[in-house]
């Protein structure tokens, strides 16, 4: 009896629980289904038969199968910023409230205006977008592409930001189960047995498989009660982990797998806390792959109409979810499995009107199945399916008779069964052809993996259940736990026996090969006469497999008609590659956690919070987040709170935190001796006490990187890097000492993160920090003069080191506390620099006090300058040998004339210069013939005045004084400069040094 | 001014707690980090100067972890250890190794680069295995095991003290807040306690 308002429920059949009504919304319309439903099997249940409309010719479609291979049944799913398009019923558990609506049709599903797409069929045909709107070109972007967009797609994505969240998980095992079917599920118990670590994922929501869709007995147990049975025994495994909803995606190198779990796909909302998908990287030192079979449909005419169902997926709905998706029913087949879809259609109450049989003589086994059913047994081919909107009958040709015409509601077909080899194939082996399965099966897999069951071609329950116990046995075994084979029970094995049939050829209407793209069986015949003969070109050009179910439907059916029209076989037709993913994965998925801001790490500095507190601005460098200045109240821009915080800073005293430069801990007897290596000019001369600047060039003679390093003790050095570069330096650092010098006593560690450093720069520095120092500590410039370094204790014995390094040209100091104090030493430094007016400063001061003194930044250090071109070729030693030495002095980069630093200000002082444009000579003509170089940085200097720049300029050094262009076509700039040296303040470096 | 001590702040200083918990997340603070590298050729001479000070045998396998109960050193690379002391302020475990192994060791305090964690409870290793990509499995990684590597774009030093059934990690301090971040949200669906 069916159950109320789902007409096509029948009664006491399904593994759905009827207690569990559940209320849900197919495009609007209320419908109810029960727990355990997927929406496919619950609108088939209300006798929904309608799901969509294709891609290309907006034809009606319905459901096709049972099974993530589903091409046809694809529904946006949720609403709002839940809106999921592209989604196949056939894979989403029903839940309370669900909201699908069908896609790709305007206005409605029943009445799609675009389906006259269908009428211009011969315009769509394969290699359409190559040939119809290739003229004018200009139509193209304008007409042509958002006219095919409207025209041809598929749902929509949401417009809102994800609100769900995603995240990636790794996992480890000795034996990876791919697939929880009769094969899978008995290796799973024959490996789990043993302790060794199993993982058994299977996408499905339930374990079983074909158990579930097929009436079957092991050693007298229904299917579903050996699954249950074998279930129970699995979770007393400590050791075995069953994932179910997860779909193993991708095989990759050394037993690497990827895999999706969909963890709350199917509930309305995810838990708190709880990700919506789940992607797995699952590393396995042996797999087995029992990833089933998947059944391929027969091209007839009109073979995409809703009602035309696999056949095992419409014993599916019968057996699992209790559902006939129809009354009265032609099945039509090449085997014997087929055939077998009439004995549960009988028993669920529904006419068997014909079986078809498209094998030259119908085997014993389906005579018998047509008389137990009473159906009337056609040799022969149907070759059009008729109906609008649905299957209402079967054109039939018997081979020994004329055309017939049966009223049906439902074609049930097979045309065999293709093994799951696209896991066993994504490494790049290549399946072979079985002749006499007529279907590919694996040939060479990667190390490790096996293939069993019907993915390996082994269709009949036994061995699927004897190949698993066999190879879960074995491949425990080889991972070191030794696995006995355990008992199998008994089964009834049905037969195949196949006659393969992949078109009927005198099908009157379009017949489709690969539902998803609309590729029809004639676009396989057009693409081999216009030339297209090889079977990667054929796919592209027809686009066949092409779509999100990877040609599992129709691949193997394109090249074997491919292969009828060639004259060829299909071995040497050749199949095409599958690739990762198995399934569409979402982009969410993959981000996982790192999205938004949490798409990088992102660094804090040890006076974050209190900047935060005083209102900084922050600026992403790199990964830091650093203070780029701090505006009070009153300030209306930027440029008034950096030329306050310049001025300050060089009038009284200012603050910066440089706790991002990259610092490197460098120890050993031959600590100097690497050092004179790395750098360009000699640091085993420099005393204990001091520090000294340093540059680094790259192997090819180019700079890498520049900063200070100090000695304290002979065998001590502490080196400072640029921010950007303090990885790349340690690297470089362990490269040398590793493979280079490996005999250097040398030992390095990144001490960046040990140490909160501030600079404390400006006439007033000196009386701040002696307010910080512990006595004894004499501060004074006698005892302490610029370059000089110290440990010594500060704000009443916390550890410290301090340099008196200066970048902004005053006297300044580096102090360094272990980074806890960092936070406390930056409010003690402002509390205690209040009487002399000192401020924090930020990265923009900064770099305006490094431009007005003509300091390299990383806009020179920019990896095609050399030390030269900086104005730094006098460092670089004659007296020993380091990395870079010999290329630097190659022909190009030795040439005087290249660009080198020069300082530059505009001619007309209130003018503004911006970096990046470029330099010409004063009357030269705008092109690339007459480029001179071009501005480096650029900043307004409130102690000049006005703007000011760096430059690289050809022959730079010898130009001061001359006037030049400064070209900026993208911003419209086209300023006289004035050519001068590189330092705009204190030439004589008197500040630094009071 | 200079008389008044500076309060220590960890990296997550702000970090709050939640109610219900299968995994126990805590901030370690007041232990002392010393990076501990062999001079070249003295190897043998460090690890028996260790064991003679000690009484604990520095491991050559640069992935396994020697205590005494007190101190823990990790092997993190060849010839490198991390010695892991609880400490207080006063005491400085950085210094007295220098002075103790002289000659046979650089020693460098790392005490603030590191942000200490640990990590327990039943589905502790469900959680790190979100952001670890390390076969976390007691087979894979038993107590004493170390690990130098990455979580969540992060690098880390993983190891499993000795006697406890904890993972620990030490993450950059700089990195502290995304890490914590990661680690929470990973926690989070398994409930998460922190102290």
């Amino acid at each position: 009896m069916a159950t109320p308002n789902q007409p096509n429920r029948i009664a006491n059949k399904g593994l759905i629980d009827r207690r569990a009504p559940l209320r849900f919304t197919f495009d609007g319309e209320t419908y109810h289904g029960f727990e355990g439903d997927t929406l496919a099997s619950a609108l088939l249940a209300n006798g929904v038969t309608l799901t969509g409309r294709s891609f290309k010719y907006h034809r009606p479609r319905g459901i096709l199968s049972a099974g993530s291979e589903e091409p046809n049944a694809l529904v946006e799913l949720r609403s709002g910023a839940h809106r999921e398009p592209n989604t196949r019923a056939t894979m989403i558990e029903l839940y309370q409230g669900l909201e699908a609506q069908s896609q790709n049709r305007w206005p409605s599903l029943k009445y799609d205006l675009l389906s006259i797409n269908g009428l211009l069929s011969p315009v769509f045909v394969a290699g359409f977008y190559y040939k119809t709107f290739m003229w004018p070109a200009s139509f193209w972007e304008k007409l042509y592409e958002p006219l095919i967009r409207r025209a041809a797609g598929l749902g929509r994505a949401a417009e809102a930001a994800d609100p769900d969240t995603y995240e990636k998980c790794s996992a480890f095992c000795d034996v990876l189960i791919i697939g929880a079917g009769p094969a899978g599920l008995s290796a799973a118990l024959a490996a789990g047995r043993s302790g060794a670590r199993v993982i058994l994922v299977d996408e499905n929501f339930a374990l079983g498989g074909r158990l579930l869709g097929d009436e079957v007995k092991l050693d007298g147990l229904s299917g579903l009660d050996w699954v249950r049975q074998t279930a129970a025994e699995l979770r007393t495994l400590p050791e075995v982990r069953v994932l179910l909803r997860t779909t193993l995606t991708g095989a990759y190198d050394s037993g690497t797998f990827s895999a999706i779990e969909r963890v709350a796909d199917h509930v309305p909302k995810p838990a708190p806390h709880t990700p919506r998908q789940r992607l797995w990287r699952i590393v396995a030192q042996r797999t087995i792959v029992a990833t089933g079979a998947t059944e391929r449909p027969i091209v007839f005419g009109n073979n995409d109409l809703p009602g035309v169902m696999l056949a095992s997926a419409v014993r599916i709905y019968i057996n699992r979810f209790g559902v006939t998706p129809g009354r009265n029913a032609v099945v039509f087949t090449t085997n014997d499995d087929g055939a077998r879809t009439a004995i549960d259609l009988h028993a669920a109450g529904a006419r068997v009107a014909a079986i078809v049989d498209a094998r030259p003589d119908p085997s014993a086994a389906v005579r018998k199945i047509a008389e137990a059913t009473g159906a009337r047994l056609i040799s022969g081919v149907v070759t059009d399916a008729q109906g609008r909107l649905a299957v209402s009958g079967a054109r039939i040709r018997p081979y020994n008779g004329s055309a017939i015409e049966l009223p049906c509601d439902l074609i049930a077909v097979s045309g065999g069964f293709n093994p799951n080899v696209q896991i066993a194939t994504h490494l790049n082996g290549k399946a072979k052809w079985d002749n006499a399965l007529a279907a590919f099966v694996p040939g060479d897999v990667p190390k490790g993996m096996t293939v069993i069951g019907a993915a390996a071609g082994s269709f009949a329950l036994s061995r699927c259940l004897t190949e698993g116990a066999r190879w879960g046995a074995s491949a425990a075994t080889s991972t070191g736990y030794p696995a006995d084979v355990p008992y199998v029970p008994t089964v009834a094995d049905t037969g195949y026996d196949i006659v393969p049939l992949w078109r009927v050829k005198e099908a009157k209407h379009k017949a489709f090969i690969d539902f998803q793209n609309d590729v029809t069986s004639d676009d396989i015949a057009l693409a081999e006469r216009e030339g297209y003969r090889s079977v990667e070109h054929v796919k592209r050009y027809t686009t066949l497999g092409m779509a999100t179910d990877q040609g599992r439907i129709g691949n193997v059916i394109g090249l074997a008609i491919l292969a009828e029209i060639t004259g060829k076989t299909i071995s040497e037709t050749g199949s095409t590659s599958a690739r990762p993913p198995y399934t569409p994965v979402a982009m969410g998925a993959l981000a996982g956690h790192h999205r938004g801001k949490y798409f990088k790490p992102t660094r804090l500095p040890p006076s974050y919070d209190w900047a935060k507190e005083k209102g900084a601005v922050f600026v992403e460098t790199g990964l830091w987040l650093r203070p780029q200045y701090f505006p009070v109240p009153g300030e209306s821009d930027w440029l008034e709170t950096v030329n306050r915080e310049v001025k300050t800073t060089r009038e009284k005293v200012g603050v910066c935190d440089v706790s991002t430069l990259g610092k490197i801990e460098v120890h050993g007897n031959d600590a100097a001796t690497l050092l004179d290596r790395v750098y360009i000019n000699a640091f085993s001369s420099l005393p204990v006490g001091r520090a000294r600047y340093g540059v680094m060039l790259r192997d090819d003679g180019l700079v890498m990187d520049d900063g200070t390093c100090a000695r304290f003790a002979p065998d001590r050095f502490f080196m400072t890097t640029t921010t950007a570069n303090a990885v790349k330096v340690m690297q470089h650092l362990e490269f040398c000492h590793q493979w280079l010098w490996p005999a250097l006593d040398a030992q390095m560690m990144s001490a960046t993160d040990q140490w909160a450093q501030y600079s404390v720069a400006g006439p007033r520095a000196r009386d701040l920090l002696a307010k910080i120092v512990d006595p004894p500590f004499d501060i004074s410039n006698a005892a302490f003069p610029y370059m000089a370094i110290a440990e010594l204790t500060v704000c009443s014995g916390i550890k410290s080191r301090l340099y008196r390094l200066s970048f902004s040209g005053e006297l300044a100091y580096e102090i360094g506390v272990p980074a806890r104090f960092g936070d406390a030493l930056m409010r003690r430094l402002m509390e205690a620099g209040a009487e002399y007016g000192a401020i924090p400063y930020g990265t923009e001061a900064l770099g305006v006090m490094r431009i007005e003194k003509g300091h390299v930044g990383g806009n020179e250090i920019n990896g095609t300058t050399t030390a030269a071109d900086l104005g730094l070729g006098k460092m670089m030693s004659a007296k020993k040998d380091y990395i870079g030495r010999v290329l630097a002095g190659r022909e190009g980069l030795a040439d005087s004339k290249r660009p080198s630093l020069v300082g530059i200000r505009p001619v007309n002082r209130a003018a503004r210069l911006r970096a990046g444009a470029h330099f010409l000579e004063k009357d030269a003509a705008a092109t690339a013939a007459n480029d001179h170089g071009y501005l480096t940085s650029v900043a307004f200097s409130p102690m000049a005045g006005h703007w000011i720049g760096l430059g690289l300029l050809q022959d730079g050094p010898q130009r001061h004084g001359e006037i030049i262009r400064a070209y900026d076509p993208v911003r419209g700039g086209d300023t006289l400069v004035e050519v001068v040296a590189p330092c705009f303040i204190d030439t004589e470096g008197v500040r630094l040094r009071v | 001014m200079s008389n008044t001590k500076l309060e220590p702040r960890s990296a997550l200083d702000s970090a709050k707690s939640a109610s219900r918990s299968h995994v126990e997340i805590k901030v370690l603070d007041g232990i002392s980090v010393v990076w501990i590298a062999a001079r070249k050729g003295q190897t043998a001479a460090l690890v028996a100067r260790v064991n003679e000070l000690y009484g604990v045998s520095l491991t050559l396998n640069p992935r396994l972890a020697s205590s005494t109960g007190g101190i823990e050193f990790l092997g993190i690379a060849p010839d490198q250890w991390l010695a892991i002391a609880p400490a207080k302020d006063s005491h400085d475990p950085a210094s007295k190794l220098a002075g103790q192994l002289q000659g046979l060791a650089s020693i460098a305090d790392q005490t603030d680069a590191r942000t200490l964690i640990r990590v327990s409870g039943a589905k502790a290793r469900d959680t790190l295995s979100k952001g670890l990509a390390i076969d976390l499995h007691p087979r894979a990684l038993p107590e004493g095991a170390v690990a130098v590597t990455h979580a969540a774009h992060i690098g880390v030093i993983l190891w499993r003290p000795i006697g406890s059934d904890s993972f620990m990690l030490a993450c950059s301090r700089s990195y502290s807040d995304s890490f914590w971040h990661w680690l929470t949200e990973a926690a989070a669906e398994h409930g998460l306690a922190v102290s």
